[in-house]
């Protein structure tokens, strides 16, 4: 099995970290693309030796499972350009956040009747192949299309397949999660340093705190606040510090966090169905990709960006 | 005693049982003991200045007299249930009647096993006791602990005694004003919580007396399940959350009000006043 990254950046990077680290895929057997040779990431998939390209057509061409590894505002560029090229053989798995099934299916339709759509919602520490991972089939996937995705994605991490309507709720929680726990790990490492230890160590104990605790929950049949209680022994430390968090709504805060990075996706989802692309999201890259058609024409307004216009590729 | 539960239970018909002050507590308290039939009626003397408390006692079965010193003669289990300030006074005045063969148990909020052992002969059986007010319907907490000189016997005759008002566990004194903090202010913090909500039922609608039944039901209720089912209360509250429903919406709610930074804030004031008003 050979598998495609369109796309070189980060979520590329990781994931074919994690498939050559488990062992599931030979680095040869791994393509990625992009027009953008300058990404450190590039690289570092060159580096692990998987074969790197800036034809994307190239990628779709040498691979059975192809994963659409760019921006959301990205794909519908893409799926215009290498819809040509895909087959019914070909599984198609968008990691995209907010990008339904079905517009993934309506573009591809115009090239391929019945193409193989699997949308997926994965993250970052698939690097360590401890990666959160749940994935959508599309019409035309079948059951069995859905357990290769499952089995090259449990190989770095957990994988589960769920209803699409829940995804955004995904990428809000565990999608979205690593960057909370970073930001918390920073604020502990602050406070070890403030009281005293060396930042180094700090961020080590932890780091190594939030994985045993985390660990600790994997393996229990117990509820958190049940664990959470275990650890505090009446009129101690931890119960003093545990009623500052609270004070804090530190609880709350978590929520309003989820729910924010849901709704966005909602909201970045909308905005891509009616094919919208705000300023923010365009980047160099696309910037070189888009043909504008009018010099009046900015990219500084939201105004509507045809999407079928670009025919220029780069280099 | 080696007799254990039988033998206790033997004493408790065969005690004479008064109480110094006959206000609320006490009320809720000897509610308990008639209702639980532990102890007859006529077996029970209170004592206090005026008529005001005592028809209520005489209501029940119960003698009275306007004597304190009556009360520890004629009884070996004694009650004391003044107020703090009145309870100096109240101990100088039956000292000369306490004997080894009494028990006497306090019920007077911030006064300590040290002082009531000061105040009464050096050999007295002292425990003292916080309740809290549902005791006067039997659904009570209370907690209890031992002077130098009562042993288990005594313990275990408390214990059984009380049951009857509600939930009845001996602990180190130091628990007491914690309990007070929790349990004995503990009730007025449900009062609170139960009118919310019932204002909360009336804003969206729903007439406020019948808002107010559904609430104490409802309060009611999820205490009995924590009880009775023994989980914890994190899993009760995720057994009842079903995603994307009403309850988690309204969970967000409380978070964000840091609902529970504040029960623990109220819990320690209560708890801190109490220690700061044992001192005094």
């Amino acid at each position: 099995m050979s598998v495609g990254f369109i796309g070189a950046g980060q979520l590329a990077f990781a994931l074919a970290r994690g498939f050559t680290a488990a062992g599931v895929l030979a680095a040869h057997k791994i393509t990625a693309s992009s027009p953008d040779t300058d990404l450190p990431t590039v690289s570092g998939l060159r580096k692990m030796g998987v074969n790197f390209t800036v034809s994307n057509k190239d990628t779709v061409k040498s691979s059975d499972v192809l994963f659409l590894a760019v921006k959301p505002p990205i794909i519908p560029f893409i799926l215009e350009e290498v819809g040509p090229d895909i087959e019914a053989r070909h599984i198609v798995v968008s990691c995209a956040a907010g990008v339904t099934i079905s517009s993934i299916e309506k573009k591809l339709s115009t090239f391929c009747p019945t193409p193989k759509v699997i949308r997926c919602m994965t993250n970052t520490p698939v690097i360590v192949r401890e990666g959160a991972t749940v994935y959508a089939t599309g019409t035309h996937a079948d059951v069995e299309d859905g357990k290769l995705l499952e089995q090259l994605m449990a190989s770095v991490g957990f994988c589960t397949e769920v209803e699409e309507d829940l995804i955004d709720a995904v990428t809000g929680l565990s999608g979205s999660g690593p960057a909370y726990a970073f930001t918390a790990l920073d604020a502990l490492a602050d406070g070890g340093v403030k009281m005293g230890l060396p930042r180094r160590l700090a961020v080590r104990l932890g780091a190594q705190a939030l994985l045993g605790a985390a660990k600790m929950l994997l393996e229990s049949e117990q509820h958190p606040g049940q664990l959470k209680d275990n650890v505090c022994s009446p009129g101690g430390a931890t119960i003093h510090a545990l009623h500052f968090l609270e004070s804090g709504g530190f609880r709350s805060l978590l929520i309003n966090a989820v729910e924010a990075s849901c709704i966005r996706t909602r909201e970045l989802q909308h905005l891509a169905d009616q094919e919208k692309i705000s300023p923010a999201a365009i980047k160099k890259t696309l910037l070189d990709k888009v043909k504008l058609e009018s010099p009046a024409l900015s990219v500084a307004s939201a105004s509507k960006v045809s999407l079928f216009t670009n025919k220029s590729k780069k280099n | 005693g080696s007799g254990g539960v039988a033998t206790v239970a033997m004493e408790a018909s065969e005690l004479w049982v008064g109480f110094v002050g006959a206000g609320r507590m006490a009320g809720g308290l000897v509610r308990g003991l008639l209702q639980a039939g532990k102890v007859p009626a006529s077996n029970i003397l209170a004592s206090a200045p005026s008529d005001k408390n005592l028809d209520a006692w005489r209501e029940l079965g119960c003698r009275t007299t306007h004597c304190n010193l009556e009360v520890v003669h004629r009884s070996t289990l004694v009650f004391l249930a003044t107020k703090p300030h009145i309870l100096p006074g109240v101990l100088e005045e039956i000292r000369p009647a306490v004997g080894s063969h009494h028990i006497v148990v306090s019920l007077v909020a911030g006064v300590t096993i040290q002082t009531l052992q000061r105040l009464l002969p050096p050999w007295t059986k002292v425990l003292r006791i916080m309740p809290n007010l549902p005791c006067v319907v039997q659904a009570g907490a209370m907690v209890f602990s031992r002077g130098s000189n009562a042993g288990d016997e005594e313990a275990a005759l408390l214990k059984s005694l009380l049951s009857s008002c509600g939930l009845c566990e001996e602990v180190p004194e130091s628990y007491i004003d914690i309990h007070t903090g929790l349990s004995g202010s503990g009730v007025a913090y449900v009062y609170l919580f139960a009118e919310a909500l019932a204002e909360g039922a009336v804003k969206m609608g729903m007439p406020g007396a019948l808002a107010s039944r559904i609430a104490a039901q409802t309060l009611l209720g999820a205490a009995k399940m924590l009880l009775e089912t023994g989980e914890h209360p994190a899993k009760l509250r995720g057994d009842v959350c079903t995603p994307g429903g009403t309850t988690i919406y309204a969970l967000h709610q409380l978070e964000k009000g840091a609902l529970r930074a504040t029960v623990m804030d109220a819990v320690e004031a209560a708890t801190n006043r109490a220690c700061d008003m044992a001192k005094d």
